[in-house]
C-alpha cells in the first residue's frame, strides 16, 4: 500500500513549532498514528490524554483501532494532537467564576457529569453547560481578581463515591486553596451590592427571556465540536427544574449552588413575583446570609462541626430541663413590666399616646394607671395568643413603636405600643411575637429572638448613618431586591417590609431557610418554564413556546397570554425533520403541532422537552446509575420515539 | 432529693384534693364537668350553652349517658392514678358517680381516650412487683417512688390538657354529644362520630362550624386541632357544630383536572383516566412544593366596611389572593396583595344577596377565626355561580393547607376503606346471628395475637368477627367493632358480659374462655402492679370501668380468673357503684342466648343480642370489657 505524508500539530511543541509530517498508510490505525507521532516528538511526557482533532471536520479520532481509511483521513486532512482535557473557566450559578479542566472530546453530557463530580454535585443529569451573556459594560480591570478560584490541580476522579475528609470530600481537603473552593461552593455568598445587580443583564420581557436558552450547548456533542477553547468561559446552571431526591445531608452544595441560581433568578427579574413575595425572598435572603456568615467562623474546623452541634443541643437541653425544674420549684414565670405608652386608634378621634405601666405576662399584657396600681385590677387585659405584630420602627426618628391587630369577635383591636430605646422595643417585641404563636418568655427562643431584632435594628442604623457610602461589608437591603424596588422604595422604607417578612423566618435554621426559599421559588407560577421564540407551522407572527417539566405552553407575544397548553402525558411521539429544522410533535386526540424555532436551534429545543421526559424516568430506587443511552436516545433526535 | 419528694407528695396531695370535691361534686350535680378535672388553670367550660343547666335540658338521655361515660372514665383514671399514689384503700371513697339514667348505654371510653389512657396505664405496669408475697419493702419503695414521680408527670401534663364539650349535630336532626379534649384533632373525632352514628363513613363526612350571626359555614380540616377553633367562640354563641357530608372537602383529590385545568372545558375533562389525576396529583401535591391551582378571574369585592361590592380581577398564588389594580396588567409585579393566608380562614356563606346585597349567592369570606360578628377586617368576596366558588375556596384551601390536605385525604380514604370493609363483615356476621361465635375463627384470631400485653389487639381478637382483614393493620384497631348495626348479634363485648351475665358455669366448662388467651400467659404468681396492692382491689368501680381494660393489671393467679362473672353479678356490679350502672330494664340474659351459643358449639359467653338498642353506640373498645369481666371475677373471688 502506497504510504504518504501525514500532517499533524501538536500542540505541546509550542505555537509555532510547524506541524510534523509523518509517513503512513492508509491501514495503519490511529493508534499507530500516535505511537508514531510521540517517537518523532522526542518529547517524554505523560500522552495519556492526547487524542487527534481533526480540524476541517471539526471531530475527534478517538477510536484507536480504526484505521486512517475508516476515519476517512487523507493526505490533505490537517490534524492537531492535543490534550482531551483542558482548563476551562466555569461561571457558577453563585456568580463566581471557577477553573478547573474538563473533558473537551466526551460528550456535553458527560463532561458536565464529571464536572459536577469534582464539585461534589449530585445529579448532574440537571445541569447544562451554556455560553455566557456578554457583560453589558467593558470592563477595564476586573479580569484578574475575577479569577480566584483555581481547581485546575485537582485531578477528576473516576470513582464516583466520594470520601469525606474534614466535612467535605477528600479532593477538596488537599490545600487551604482548594478548602476555600468547596467553601466557596457550599455556602452562600453575601448578597451583592445594588450597583452589581444593577449592571447585570436583566431580561425586561419575555422575548428576552428567550435568549438565554439559544445558549445551551449540545449535551450529545463535545466542547471542541461546538467550538470551545481552552480557557474559555461557560456557564453551569440548572437546566432542568426538577430536582430529583434533594437531600440536605448530601447536597450541600447542590442545595447551595440551586439557592444561588433562584436567587439571582429573583434578583434580576428572571422570574416574576409580587411584592409581598419579593419581601419574604429579602427576609430569606438576609437570614441565609447572617447564618452563612456565621457559619464561616466556625467553619475553619469543619470536623469539630458536629461535635460542636451536639454540645450544643445538649446545652439546650439541660437549659430547657433547669428551666422547667425552675419553673416547678418556685412557679414564677418570668414577666416584663415597664411604663410603655399605648395609643388605640379609633375613628374621630385624635388621641395621642398616654403612658401606663405594663405588664407582660404570659401571653398577655396587662395595663396599668402607675406602678403604683399594679397590684390591683388591670385598665385592660391583652392576651396576644393569635395576633399579628407587626413593626413600626424608625431610628432616625428614634420611634420604636409595635403594631398589635389583636383579634377580637368583633373584628380587630388594633393597639399601638411605644417603647423608649432600642432595649426595651426589642424585649418587648421579641415578648410579643412570641406570645403571638402561644410562646411565653420562658420558652428558650426568647432570648434569641431579642438579639435577632437588635441585630436588624444595627442593620437599619447602618442604612441610615451612611445612605450613600455604604462599605461592602454591611448588609444592604437593597441588595436583597430586585433592581424594581431600588427605584420604588427608599432603603429606609425598604427595611421595615423587609423585617415584617424576616419575623416569619427568623427562627430557621441554615439549611431550612435555603429549603424556604426554593419552595416559595417554586411555587411561583411561572417558575421552571424555560422560554423559546417559535413559529408555529401555518402561523405568521413569532410565538413563544414555554417548556415546563410537564407541559408545553403556547404563549401569545400580543396578549402575552397563555393561548394553550400541551402535557407531555398525553404525547404520543415527537421528531425532528432536521432538512427544515421543524419539529413535530403529535399528541393524543389527533393533535399535531409542528414549530420551526426562530432563535434556538432546534436541537436545543428538542433536547429540552427529551431532558425532561428523561427526567421524569428517574425513580427514587435507580438513583445513582444514569441511563445515559436513554438520555441521548430521548434528546438526540435521530430516532422518533 | 428529699425536696423533690416533699414537693411531690405535696402536690399529689393537692390533686387529690381536687379530684376529691370533684368527686363530691359529681355526686351532687347531675354533670359535672369534665373540664373541671384539670384543675384551676384551664377552667374552660362547654361551648355554645348560656346556661349550663339549660344546656343540660337540652341534651338527651342518652347523650348524658354517654358523656357521663366519658366523665367517669376520666375520673376514675385520675382516680386510679390517686390509688396507685397513696398505696392505699383511700380510693374507693371519693368517686362514685352513679348516674342514675334509666336507660344506660354506658360506654366506655371513647377510643382515644382509651389508647391514651392505655399509654398511661401501660407505662405505670411496667415495673410489677408481685403483690401477692410482698417482696423486701424497700425494693418496693424503690419502686413506689419511681412510679410516683412518673405518675405526678402524667398528671401534670394530663392536668394542663383543656377538655371541651360539644353538641354535635348531624344532618337527620339528632344530635351527639361529645367530650373531645386538644390533643384530638378534627379526624379523631370524625372517628368517634363514626362509632356513635351510623352513617357509611365515607370520605366526605366532614365536622363543620356554622356561625348564624355571619351566616357561614366551614368545614374543619382534618388534622386542625378541634378545640382551637371552638374555644375562639364568644360564650353567648350560637354557633354550631356539624357533622355532614360535604362534597366538596375532597373533591379535588377525585377530579384534579377540574381543578387544575380548570381552563377547559368540564365537558372535555369528564372522562379523565385514573392513572392520569393520579399523576396530576403527584405533579401538584407531592412535588418540593405544592402547585396551587393558578385560579384567575373577576370576583366581586366587598372590603373595608364598606357596603359596595367592586368587581376586580383575582389570582390566586402559593402567597396570597391577589388582584390587578385598575388599568395595570395582571404581570406578577402590579399585583395588589389581597389578603394573605396564614391568619385567615376560609368560610362559605349563606344567602349573602340579602343580608349584604351581594350580586349572588355564591359568597365566601376570608377572615381571622377569632373574629365572629361582622367587622372591616373580614374581607367578602362573591362569584359568579357555585362551581366558581367551588374552585376557589378550594384554590385557598390548597394555598394555605398544602401537602396537608393531600395527606387528610389518604387518611380518610384508608379509614374509609377500612370502614367498609368492617362494614361489611358486621352484616356478614349480622346475618347469622344464631351462630354468632365460631370457635375456630376465634381461636385462629388468637394465634393473631400472642403478645398479651397488647390490649387492644386482644380487643378486635375477642370480638367473634374473623380475623382482622388485611387492611386492618393499618386501623387502629377499636373503632371498627362501633361499626355494629344497631342490634348486632354482638359479639361477645364484654359490656354485654355485664349486663347480661350468662349462667357461670356454662363457659367455665366448655371451654378455656378465650379472652384468657389473650391475656399473659396464665400468670402463676401474677405480676400484679403496685398500682393495685391486694387490698384496693375492691376498687371503685369508676376505677375498674375506665382504666379498663387497657392496662389492667394480670388477673391475679387464681385459676377462677378464667371464670365469668357468677350469676349473681348484675347486683354485684351494682353494688359496686361505678360500674354501668344496672342495666335497666333488661332482666338477665333471656333464655334462648344461652342456647343459641349451646348448640353452636362456642366457646365464647355470647350474649344474648341485647335488648334493641336504638344508639348504635356500643362503642366498647373491647380490651375495656374484657378486663371488666376479669375484675367482676375477681371481685367475686374475692366476696367469697
Amino acid at each position: 500500500m502506497a504510504a504518504w505524508d501525514l500532517t499533524v500539530t501538536v500542540e505541546d511543541l509550542g505555537p509555532d513549532a510547524p506541524p510534523i509530517q509523518i509517513s503512513v498508510t492508509s491501514d495503519l490505525h490511529i493508534g499507530g498514528v500516535i505511537l508514531k507521532l510521540v517517537e518523532q516528538t522526542n518529547l517524554k511526557k505523560d500522552w495519556s490524554d492526547h487524542a487527534l482533532w481533526w480540524e476541517q471536520k471539526q471531530q475527534w479520532l478517538l477510536r484507536t483501532g480504526w484505521t486512517l481509511d475508516k476515519c476517512g483521513v487523507h493526505a490533505d486532512a490537517r490534524l492537531v494532537f492535543t490534550s482531551q482535557h483542558k482548563a476551562l473557566r466555569l461561571g457558577l450559578p453563585n456568580g463566581v467564576t471557577l477553573k478547573m479542566r474538563a473533558c473537551f472530546s466526551s460528550p456535553v453530557f458527560r463532561t458536565v457529569i464529571a464536572i459536577c463530580r469534582v464539585l461534589n454535585l449530585r445529579h448532574p443529569e440537571e445541569l447544562s453547560l451554556l455560553r455566557p451573556v456578554e457583560e453589558k459594560k467593558k470592563k477595564k480591570d476586573k479580569d484578574s481578581s475575577e479569577e480566584l478560584y483555581d481547581l485546575t490541580d485537582v485531578p477528576l476522579t473516576a470513582g464516583s463515591v466520594q470520601a469525606l475528609y474534614n466535612g467535605m470530600p477528600a479532593h477538596f481537603a488537599d490545600s487551604p486553596k482548594t478548602e476555600a473552593v468547596y467553601k466557596m461552593l457550599s455556602v452562600s455568598l453575601p448578597s451583592p451590592a445594588p450597583e452589581a445587580i444593577a449592571r447585570l443583564y436583566r431580561p425586561a420581557s419575555v422575548v428576552d427571556k428567550t435568549h438565554i436558552n439559544t445558549r445551551w450547548l449540545d449535551s450529545s456533542r463535545s466542547l471542541m465540536q461546538q467550538g470551545i477553547q481552552e480557557n474559555d468561559k461557560l456557564w453551569l446552571r440548572f437546566k432542568y427544574y426538577t430536582f430529583h431526591d434533594m437531600d440536605p445531608k448530601y447536597d450541600a452544595v447542590r442545595l447551595t449552588q440551586l439557592y444561588e441560581q433562584a436567587r439571582w433568578a429573583i434578583l434580576l427579574e428572571d422570574i416574576d413575583c409580587t411584592e409581598e413575595e419579593m419581601m419574604l425572598f429579602g427576609a430569606l435572603q438576609y437570614h441565609i446570609g447572617k447564618l452563612s456568615l456565621s457559619q464561616d467562623m466556625v467553619s475553619s474546623c469543619q470536623g469539630m462541626d458536629d461535635l460542636e452541634s451536639a454540645l450544643k443541643s445538649l446545652e439546650v437541653k439541660m437549659v430547657g430541663d433547669s428551666n422547667s425544674t425552675d419553673m416547678l420549684e418556685n412557679m414564677t414565670a418570668p414577666e416584663l413590666n415597664d411604663y410603655l405608652k399605648i395609643f388605640r386608634p379609633k375613628r374621630l378621634t385624635l388621641k395621642g399616646y398616654k403612658q401606663y405601666w405594663c405588664k407582660f405576662q404570659d401571653t398577655s399584657i396587662s395595663y396599668y394607671k402607675s406602678s403604683e396600681d399594679r397590684f390591683g385590677e388591670p385598665i385592660q387585659q391583652l392576651n396576644l395568643k393569635g395576633c399579628e405584630v407587626a413593626p413600626d420602627v424608625s431610628l432616625a426618628g428614634q420611634k420604636f413603636c409595635i403594631r398589635l391587630l389583636i383579634p377580637a369577635p368583633e373584628g380587630m383591636n388594633e393597639i399601638y405600643l411605644r417603647c423608649e430605646n432600642e432595649k426595651q422595643y426589642s424585649q418587648w417585641m421579641a415578648a410579643c411575637k412570641l406570645a403571638s404563636k402561644g410562646l411565653t418568655l420562658l420558652d428558650i427562643s426568647y432570648q434569641n429572638e431579642v438579639k435577632n431584632i437588635q441585630t436588624f435594628l444595627s442593620m437599619q442604623r447602618s442604612n441610615c448613618a451612611a445612605p450613600v457610602a455604604q462599605t461592602d461589608d454591611s448588609i444592604n437591603t437593597l441588595g436583597l431586591v430586585s433592581p424594581r424596588y431600588h427605584k420604588k422604595y427608599k432603603p429606609k422604607q425598604l427595611t421595615p417590609r423587609i423585617l415584617e417578612a424576616y419575623q416569619n423566618v427568623a427562627q430557621l435554621s441554615l439549611t431550612s431557610a435555603i429549603l424556604r426559599f426554593l419552595q416559595i421559588w417554586q411555587a411561583l407560577p411561572d417558575f421552571g418554564t424555560s422560554y423559546f421564540m417559535v413559529r408555529f407551522k401555518g402561523s405568521r407572527k413569532d410565538e413563544v413556546l414555554g417548556i415546563a417539566n410537564n407541559r408545553l405552553i403556547r404563549i401569545d407575544l400580543g396578549i402575552g397570554d397563555v393561548v394553550k397548553t400541551w402535557r407531555y402525558n398525553n404525547m404520543r411521539q415527537w421528531n425532528v425533520n432536521w432538512d427544515i429544522r421543524q419539529m413535530a410533535i403529535e399528541f393524543d386526540g389527533n393533535i399535531n403541532i409542528a414549530f420551526s424555532c426562530v432563535n434556538a436551534d432546534c436541537k436545543v429545543v428538542h433536547e429540552y422537552i427529551g431532558g425532561y421526559i428523561f427526567m421524569s424516568t428517574r425513580s427514587r430506587q435507580q438513583s445513582d446509575t444514569l441511563d445515559e443511552q436513554l438520555f441521548h436516545k430521548l434528546t438526540g433526535g435521530h430516532d422518533a420515539l | 432529693m428529699d425536696d423533690i419528694d416533699a414537693m411531690f407528695s405535696d402536690m399529689l396531695q393537692e390533686m387529690d384534693l381536687l379530684t376529691q370535691s370533684l368527686g363530691e361534686e359529681a355526686e351532687s350535680a347531675p354533670l359535672p364537668k369534665p373540664s373541671t378535672i384539670p384543675g384551676p388553670q384551664e377552667m374552660n367550660f362547654s361551648v355554645g350553652f348560656t346556661d349550663f343547666n339549660a344546656s343540660l335540658h337540652n341534651l338527651e338521655d342518652n347523650d348524658l349517658d354517654a358523656l357521663m361515660a366519658d366523665l367517669v372514665a376520666d375520673i376514675s383514671a385520675t382516680e386510679e392514678k390517686f390509688a396507685t399514689e397513696k398505696d392505699t384503700s383511700k380510693g374507693s371513697a371519693p368517686v362514685a358517680p352513679i348516674p342514675s339514667q334509666p336507660q344506660s348505654n354506658f360506654s366506655l371510653p371513647a377510643s382515644n381516650d382509651t389508647s391514651r389512657h392505655a399509654t398511661f396505664s401501660n407505662s405505670i405496669a411496667a415495673p410489677p412487683p408481685p403483690p401477692a408475697s410482698k417482696p423486701s419493702k424497700d425494693e418496693l419503695e424503690e419502686q413506689v417512688k419511681a412510679d410516683k414521680i412518673k405518675l405526678a408527670l402524667e398528671k401534670l401534663k394530663e392536668a394542663k390538657v383543656k377538655k371541651l364539650v360539644v353538641k354535635v349535630e348531624i344532618t337527620d336532626g339528632s344530635s351527639k354529644t361529645l367530650m373531645v379534649d386538644e390533643r384530638q384533632t378534627v379526624r379523631d373525632v370524625i372517628d368517634n362520630l363514626f362509632e356513635k352514628t351510623h352513617c357509611d363513613c365515607n370520605v366526605d363526612w366532614s365536622v363543620c362550624e356554622t356561625n348564624p350571626d355571619l351566616q357561614t359555614e366551614r368545614g374543619f380540616e382534618d388534622h386542625e386541632n378541634i378545640v382551637e377553633p371552638l374555644s375562639t367562640w364568644t360564650r353567648d354563641t350560637e354557633n354550631k357544630v356539624i357533622f355532614q357530608e360535604k362534597k366538596d372537602k375532597y373533591e379535588v383529590f377525585r377530579n384534579p383536572q377540574n381543578f387544575y385545568m380548570w381552563k377547559k372545558e368540564k365537558q372535555s375533562l369528564k372522562d379523565m383516566k385514573e392513572k392520569d389525576k393520579e399523576q396530576l396529583l403527584e405533579e401538584n401535591f407531592c412535588g418540593a412544593s405544592v402547585i396551587v391551582p393558578d385560579l384567575e378571574g373577576v370576583l366581586y369585592l366587598k372590603e373595608d366596611g364598606k357596603k359596595s361590592w367592586k368587581q376586580r380581577y383575582f389570582l390566586l398564588r402559593a402567597s396570597g389572593l391577589y388582584y390587578s389594580p385598575k388599568g395595570k396588567t395582571k404581570a406578577s409585579r402590579d399585583l395588589v396583595c389581597l389578603v394573605q393566608f396564614d391568619n385567615v380562614n376560609v368560610y362559605y356563606c349563606k344567602e349573602y344577596r340579602i343580608k349584604y346585597k351581594a350580586p349572588t349567592d355564591h359568597c365566601f369570606i376570608l377572615k381571622h377565626p377569632q373574629i365572629q360578628k361582622e367587622s372591616q377586617y373580614i374581607k367578602f368576596l362573591c362569584c359568579d355561580d357555585e362551581w366558581i366558588m367551588t374552585l376557589w375556596v378550594t384554590g385557598i384551601r390548597i394555598a394555605k393547607y398544602g401537602k396537608q390536605l393531600y395527606d387528610n385525604h389518604k387518611a380518610a380514604v384508608r379509614k374509609a376503606a377500612g370502614s367498609a370493609t368492617w362494614a361489611n363483615r358486621t352484616i356478614q356476621a349480622s346475618s347469622s346471628p344464631s351462630t354468632p361465635s365460631p370457635t375456630p375463627k376465634a381461636k385462629a384470631a388468637n394465634g393473631h395475637a400472642p403478645q398479651p400485653a397488647v390490649e387492644t389487639k386482644g380487643s378486635s381478637n375477642q370480638t367473634s368477627f374473623p380475623p382482622p382483614p388485611p387492611s386492618m393493620e393499618t386501623l387502629p384497631p377499636p373503632p371498627p367493632d362501633p361499626m355494629l348495626p344497631p342490634p348486632p348479634p354482638a359479639p361477645p363485648s364484654t359490656t354485654k358480659v355485664n349486663k347480661f351475665p350468662p349462667p357461670p358455669q356454662f363457659p367455665q366448662s366448655s371451654f378455656p374462655p378465650p379472652p384468657m388467651d389473650d391475656l399473659p400467659p396464665p400468670p402463676p404468681p401474677p405480676p400484679e402492679d403496685s398500682e393495685l396492692p391486694p387490698d384496693f382491689l375492691p376498687p371503685p368501680p369508676p376505677f375498674f370501668s375506665s382504666c379498663g381494660g387497657e392496662a389492667l393489671p394480670p388477673p391475679p393467679p387464681d385459676p377462677m380468673a378464667s371464670l365469668p362473672p357468677p350469676p349473681p353479678a348484675p347486683q354485684n356490679f351494682a353494688s359496686s357503684g361505678g360500674a354501668p350502672p344496672p342495666p335497666p330494664p333488661p332482666p338477665p340474659p333471656p333464655a334462648p342466648a344461652p342456647a343459641a351459643n349451646k348448640p353452636a358449639g362456642s366457646i365464647r359467653k355470647v350474649a344474648p343480642p341485647p335488648p334493641k338498642r336504638t344508639t348504635p353506640q356500643l362503642a366498647a373498645p373491647s380490651g375495656g370489657n374484657l378486663m371488666s369481666e376479669l375484675m367482676t371475677a375477681m371481685q367475686k373471688k374475692r366476696t367469697q
